[in-house]
């Protein structure tokens, strides 16, 4: 009985755990989780957003841009190790982040992700920045990220 | 088998059964803490055996002029970057500064010196407030293009900078490799970007033994 009662409480608490990183924002089946970015100093003109989009709807979306107001500009950027051990880093091929109908994409460090320049805001350990995702499909979703280390 | 026999067997096993639970637990301790001590040490980077101290460079800090033998007896990180990248410099200067933290007071025998691949963007002034914000013992230098190559060249780090349409401009790709020099001045561990900063820490307290 009271191992009945401990299970329920753990399926309560998985289930309040689900939904509440559900609740960072999402439309149409599209679920934005993990928003942050890396603390970064005031003369750095660039900062860095990371985060996990999952399509829980039947449609194939993409990411296509982002806006925010911390940016001059948001760009969709990636980060990769050439054949010669190099970083290097460039804007996504075609421009789009395809999230397929039951996929997720994430955008980790070292990966892909929305690379801001020109920074308008501090990008100061805690500071919560406004993003706004542009999809193909769902067009824009809104977000918070937050700055924090990882 | 008889029902006594049965009984006999059963009761034997039960009292084994603490002593050969004993025995496992004991087994398992020496596993966990004794044989890891046994094996020779796993660097996370690669070791090179460098028969040759690398040849000396000296670039300009915020601060003046920076050779790197000004640091011999310390272990020196060296990592060439930029300001303008936003995800791997700045997750390698944070990973050292927390590797750093683990060291506590060994700490003050390594010295991590960032050397710009971006001379165009990076003045020595901006550059230390960028590393600085990660670690106020960081230095940051940089020179002309040709005295960073020359400074770049023998640690096998390249780089380069291409245009990209969009609000970047230009995008350097670079060897973003940390460099660990030893006390002696000799280069002997190269460790690769998303090393991580528990695997950077291990290293380096290694090297300081």
């Amino acid at each position: 009985m009271k191992r009945t009662t401990t299970h329920w409480a753990l399926a309560g608490l998985a289930i309040l755990m689900a939904t509440s990183t559900m609740s960072c924002g999402g439309d149409a089946g599209l679920e934005i989780s993990d928003a942050w970015g890396l603390p970064s100093p005031s003369v750095a003109t660039t900062g860095a957003f990371f985060l996990t989009i999952t399509n829980n709807g039947a449609e194939d979306d993409a990411l296509i841009g982002a806006t925010s107001p911390a940016c001059g500009a948001a760009e969709l950027h990636e980060s990769s190790m050439d054949d010669q051990g190099a970083m290097t880093m460039q804007p996504v091929a075609g421009g789009r982040i395809a999230v397929p109908a039951g996929e997720t994409a994430v955008l980790e460090q070292g990966g892909l992700h929305v690379m801001c320049i020109n920074k308008l805001e501090e990008f100061t350990e805690g500071a919560q920045l406004d993003l706004t995702l542009q999809f193909e499909k769902a067009g824009d979703i809104p977000l918070t990220v937050e700055i924090r280390e990882r | 088998m008889t029902d006594t026999q049965e009984t006999v067997r059963s009761s034997s096993v039960g009292r084994l059964l603490p002593t050969v639970l004993a025995i496992t637990v004991v087994l398992a301790l020496f596993a966990w803490l004794v044989l890891p001590r046994l094996r020779p040490y796993q660097f996370n980077g690669t070791v090179l055996q460098s028969a040759m101290p690398v040849p000396d460079f000296t670039l300009t800090s915020a601060d003046g002029p920076v050779s790197l033998s000004d640091f011999r007896g310390k272990l020196v990180v060296l990592y060439f970057g930029y300001t303008f990248c936003p995800d791997v410099c700045p997750t390698t200067l944070s990973d050292v500064n927390k590797a750093l933290a683990q060291l506590g007071n060994e700490a003050e025998d390594v010295q991590m010196i960032m050397v710009s691949v971006d001379p165009a963007r990076d003045d020595p002034a901006k550059l230390a407030d960028y590393v600085q914000f990660f670690n106020p013992t960081y230095v940051g230098v940089t020179g002309t293009d040709d005295e960073v190559r020359s400074a770049a060249t023998p640690f096998g780090i390249w780089y380069e900078a291409h245009a990209e349409e969009g609000a970047s401009g230009y995008l350097v790709d670079h060897v973003a490799t940390l460099n660990v020099i030893d006390r002696e001045g000799h280069l002997k561990l190269v460790i690769g970007p998303g090393t991580g900063a528990d695997a950077i820490a291990a290293d380096l307290e290694y090297m300081l033994r």
